[in-house]
């Protein structure tokens, strides 16, 4: 060990932490996770794998790198899981002794000990800034983003505020893929499932963490949280998987055994619902589609069953299904923060995962994951691949009319 | 950054100008990841190994141009593919210029009625495989890094495959290549001329010398495979024994059966058997009267290996194996095939639990010298770990190389405690990796059936193996590499420049 470079007393503790884990990666470095990775699949630099990931801290360990050096490449990673599924040492004692390589964790805390020092990717940051002024997401693209306009999608949809049930809306779906808040809100409404909406709902406070943002993302949470107790809610239904992660890991996290609140993800529920007769799809859909398995459900939750029962119970459907397994190595390049600071791999990404599509002749893409419906939306365009988010389809097959927009400014 | 004063802002700039900024990596972060494969060494030494500079170039164009410029200035060129190779053969050795060769894995042709395809070398197997489903072919090179390793260092390396018994290895598979010499000169290698030729007798034949050169002849760009229908039936019956010998005589029985479906078989011999007992979380448990274990594998249409199958059980059940179900046997050859891992852990003399890296050192031996190779080889590494509480023997397992039983890959899996690993205890393992190769060619076999020889310790004696071959190679090195730069330090072939090579 050379003297060669001083870490900084946080960083002395983060290696402590994870010396162990990433040398367990580090030696076996198999990279079977590799090709499932979707930036290595686009960049093909071996830089940005999970493998490197892990090789880094060993290196800081060794007084070789510095978290300066290697911030930056950890912006790589759209946290999507499939490393973590594809590598051998999760598969075999995962089995026995629910062991997992940690590399979206890892990526998350090396993010936030970066910040913690005081280095900052400037997307990220002005990301995060933009967030905390507004207190919802600034949103790609020119959407008026503000506390008066988080419930503007439910306009006309008559919904309460308040009540021991709420419907949490991620900041993308609010703001700009309207259509699927609408979807939602109205099926659940002809099922005659009760629910309000947020007295003051904030972004969740995930992309933060996800970025490094810890203590804003903890701010958020704090803020959420206490809005929820405030008016008795004890029940938080989820649309987005990234709230879904944020609710059900950084949350019990941040608050250990206070919290109580149940999450339920939207998906799950509308299977039960169509399960036990409550919904009846009926209006045939009539439209050859594929289903994207969103990362955070499939590679992060282990939830692909429940999709393809909702999707499996929509007459006229005809569906080219690509079973989930096959699924690892998919993503849309949304997730993570990669657009905020590489649009361009999200782009890739994206696109790749169309070309899959397209392989398999079919008209529509649905995916269950608003972040991902931007970027798929855009390679779908150049592909004529029509990209629809399952609760829409799903209205449509109970004959909702569901309004709003699949993209653009905010209005009905 | 600090450049070595050989590569000048000038070099950079041609680089820069060849590839374009993006794809000319100078960062400390991306040279160090660069410098490692997944054999362990002594991690307070990375920084020896660092190279100078990455470049990531996309064509064979980009290639010959890299080379160009490195044999203008001198400078050494440090292939590498997917960073899997054991033998350090990616890894710099007097730093230079890293060629990562992995954005080059486009398919460029099917030709699903020669049965070939053309591919860039940075393309992995199982992801071309998955594109060749739809044709109802396979790519049929499938190391245990089958899901990691890439085209261009199966080329590097010569690589063996699980299945080779029935398909062939990786210098069966490979029709031929575009290969960039260190002017930067372009050539197709293959057997003769014609880039899908499988069989030729015109001229010396290249291919061979160009594949397991280990990156110190060029660079492969592009490569022509040979395709096989996708096997419909997959069989791996595993079988139990109370001892090596029954298990050893009936491993070749399975090999001398002739059943065209056989793709291979795998003996497992005690140490092996008592360490996944031991410490492998995938082991599915056997009784403690289980000592050895045998496997085969078939694969081909439904009926052709349901019909071999048979003769296999009978062959085995005749010598006195027995079968472990089916549900095992599927179970462990994907445990064994599709996911090859080891544990993360091995033991200490005093038995606690370490973590441990794996290491596999590997030779071809014929049949009949396993069983003395064995028992040398384990006595090597008792010795060594008498001496350091950093090793652990986890076992030996040997592999049909060929479908007649005439040779197999040999290896031993050392666990070695990286994380405590110094100089001693090094120093220590590079002689007993000496002393196995010794061991390998003493009984008239091949230093390596699959890795390759380079590292040290095991390299010292590849002249003592290859004879006067050995002069022929620094002939060759000196004729096609007038200035070392292809990965020089690489198989002692600096030997060349300085004395000896005349032939
Ligand atoms: C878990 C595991 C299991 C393994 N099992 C097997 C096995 O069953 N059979 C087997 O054969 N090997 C096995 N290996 C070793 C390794 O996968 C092989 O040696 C493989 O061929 C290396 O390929 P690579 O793409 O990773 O090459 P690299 O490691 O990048 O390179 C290997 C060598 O080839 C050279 N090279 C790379 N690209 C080129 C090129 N384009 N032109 C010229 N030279 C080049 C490099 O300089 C280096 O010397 C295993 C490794 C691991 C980690
Ligand atoms: S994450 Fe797993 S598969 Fe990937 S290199 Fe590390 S140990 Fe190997
Ligand atoms: S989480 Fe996904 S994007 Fe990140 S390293 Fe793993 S496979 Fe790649």
């Amino acid at each position: 060990m050379t003297e060669s470079h001083a870490h900084s007393p946080v960083t002395e503790e983060f290696i402590a932490e994870w010396r162990n884990a990433s040398y367990s990666c580090f030696s076996s470095g198999h990279k079977f996770c590799r090709e499932v990775c979707p930036v290595m699949q686009v960049t093909r630099n071996e830089s940005w794998t999970p493998t490197a990931f892990h090789a880094n801290v060993v290196a800081m360990e060794q007084g070789e790198l510095t978290v300066e050096e290697v911030a930056e490449d950890y912006v790589n990673c759209t946290q999507c899981g499939a490393c973590e599924l594809r590598c051998p040492n999760t598969l075999f004692t995962g089995d026995f002794y629910r062991f997992r390589t940690r590399t979206v964790d890892l990526v998350k805390q090396m993010r936030t000990l970066a910040v913690d020092n005081g280095v900052h990717q400037p997307g990220y940051r002005r990301w995060n800034m933009l967030t905390d002024e507004r207190t919802h997401e600034p949103v790609l693209g020119e959407v008026p983003v503000s506390q008066e306009h988080v419930r503007d999608w439910s306009a006309g949809l008559d919904l309460p505020i308040g009540g021991e049930t709420i419907l949490f809306v991620d900041c993308e779906a609010a703001f700009y893929r309207t259509s699927v808040p609408r979807a939602v809100a109205q099926i659940l409404q002809r099922a005659g499932y009760e629910f309000g909406l947020m007295r003051e709902q904030w972004c969740c406070g995930g992309p933060a963490a996800e970025m490094g943002y810890r203590d804003q993302a903890r701010r958020f949470a704090e803020h959420n949280l206490a809005d929820w107790r405030a008016s008795g809610v004890r029940r938080v239904l989820v649309l987005d998987p990234h709230d879904y992660i944020t609710f059900t890991e950084d949350y019990p996290n941040f608050f250990g055994d206070d919290y109580d609140i149940e999450i339920v993800l939207v998906i799950e529920l509308l299977a039960g619902l169509i399960e036990d007769g409550t919904l009846r799809p009926e209006i045939p859909v009539e439209r050859t589609i594929t289903y994207h398995d969103p990362c955070r459900l499939n590679k992060r939750k282990g939830i692909w069953q429940e999709p393809r029962q909702i999707l499996r119970s929509i007459p006229g459907l005809t569906f080219h299904d690509v079973d989930h397994v096959t699924q690892w190595s998919y993503c849309s390049g949304g997730g993570g923060g990669l657009p905020v600071e590489k649009p361009e791999l999200t782009a890739k990404i994206s696109a790749s995962r169309l070309d899959q599509a397209a392989k398999l002749d079919v008209d529509t893409l649905v995916s269950a994951c608003p972040w991902s419906e931007r970027p798929l939306s855009e390679a779908g365009d150049a592909r004529s691949v029509d990209v629809v988010d399952i609760h829409e389809l799903l209205a449509e097959s109970l004959g909702i009319e569901v309004g709003g927009s699949r993209g653009g400014g905010g209005g009905v | 950054m600090t450049l070595a004063p050989e590569l000048s802002d000038r070099v950079l700039g041609e680089l820069v100008d060849a590839l374009g900024g993006e794809y000319v990596l100078t960062s400390k972060v991306a040279r160090m990841n660069r410098a490692r494969v997944p054999a362990p060494f002594p991690v307070h030494r990375w920084r020896e190994r660092i190279p100078d500079l990455v470049v990531m170039p996309g064509s064979t164009a980009e290639v010959a141009e890299v080379l160009r410029v490195a044999h203008a200035h001198r400078i050494p060129i440090v292939p590498r593919d997917g960073g899997t190779g054991l033998t350090d053969g990616a890894v710099p050795e007097r730093r230079g210029i890293v060629v990562d060769v992995k954005r080059m894995n486009d398919i460029r042709e099917i030709d699903p009625v020669n049965r070939t395809c053309t591919v860039g070398v940075g393309i992995n197997m199982l992801k071309l495989n998955e594109e060749l489903a739809p044709y109802g072919l396979i790519y049929p090179d499938d190391p245990a890094s089958y899901p990691c390793s890439l085209v261009g260092g199966r080329t590097g390396t010569s690589g063996w495959s699980l299945i080779g018994s029935r398909y062939g290895h990786s210098r069966d598979l490979v029709l031929s290549f575009e290969f960039v010499l260190p002017t930067g000169r372009v050539i197709r290698v293959g057997d003769g001329g014609g880039a899908k030729v499988s069989k030729s007798s015109s001229g010396y034949q290249l291919k061979h010398l160009f594949m397991g050169h280990q990156g110190t002849l060029g660079i492969a760009t592009e490569a022509t495979l040979k395709l096989y229908p996708k096997p419909e039936a997959e069989l791996s019956p595993f079988w139990a024994f109370p001892d090596y010998e029954a298990a050893y005589r009936c491993v070749q029985q399975l090999a001398h059966a002739g059943i065209a479906t056989f793709a291979g078989a795998v003996l497992f011999d005690e140490w092996k058997v008592a360490y996944l007992r031991r410490d492998d979380e995938a082991y599915i448990p056997q009784p403690a009267d289980v000592r050895a274990l045998v496997c085969a594998v078939a694969y081909g249409h439904e009926d052709e290996v349901r019909a071999g199958g048979r003769r296999l059980m009978r062959i085995a059940r005749d010598a006195g194996a027995r079968y472990l179900g089916d549900e095992i046997s599927q179970g462990d050859w994907a445990a064994r095939h599709d996911r090859y891992a080891t544990p993360l852990h091995g033991r200490t003399k005093s038995g606690q639990v370490a973590p441990m890296s794996w290491h596999c050192e590997d030779a071809a031996i014929n049949y009949t010298e396993l069983p003395q190779v064995r028992l040398e080889w384990h006595g090597i590494v008792e010795r060594l770990r008498e001496r350091f509480d950093v090793f652990d023997d986890w076992g030996m397992f040997c592999y049909t190389s060929a479908d007649t039983g005439v040779d197999y890959l040999t290896e031993i899996d050392v666990g070695i405690w990286e994380q405590n690993l110094d100089d001693d205890a090094w120093a220590a393992w590079v002689d007993a990796k000496r002393d196995i190769a010794e061991v390998a060619l003493r009984y008239g076999g091949s230093i390596s059936a699959c890795h390759g020889s380079c590292r040290e310790g095991e390299v010292d004696l590849v002249p003592m193996e290859l004879g006067g071959g050995y002069d022929v190679m620094l002939a060759v090195k000196r004729a096609i590499d007038p200035h070392n730069i292809m990965n020089p330090g690489k198989y002692g072939l600096d030997r060349a420049y300085t004395s000896g090579g005349d032939v």
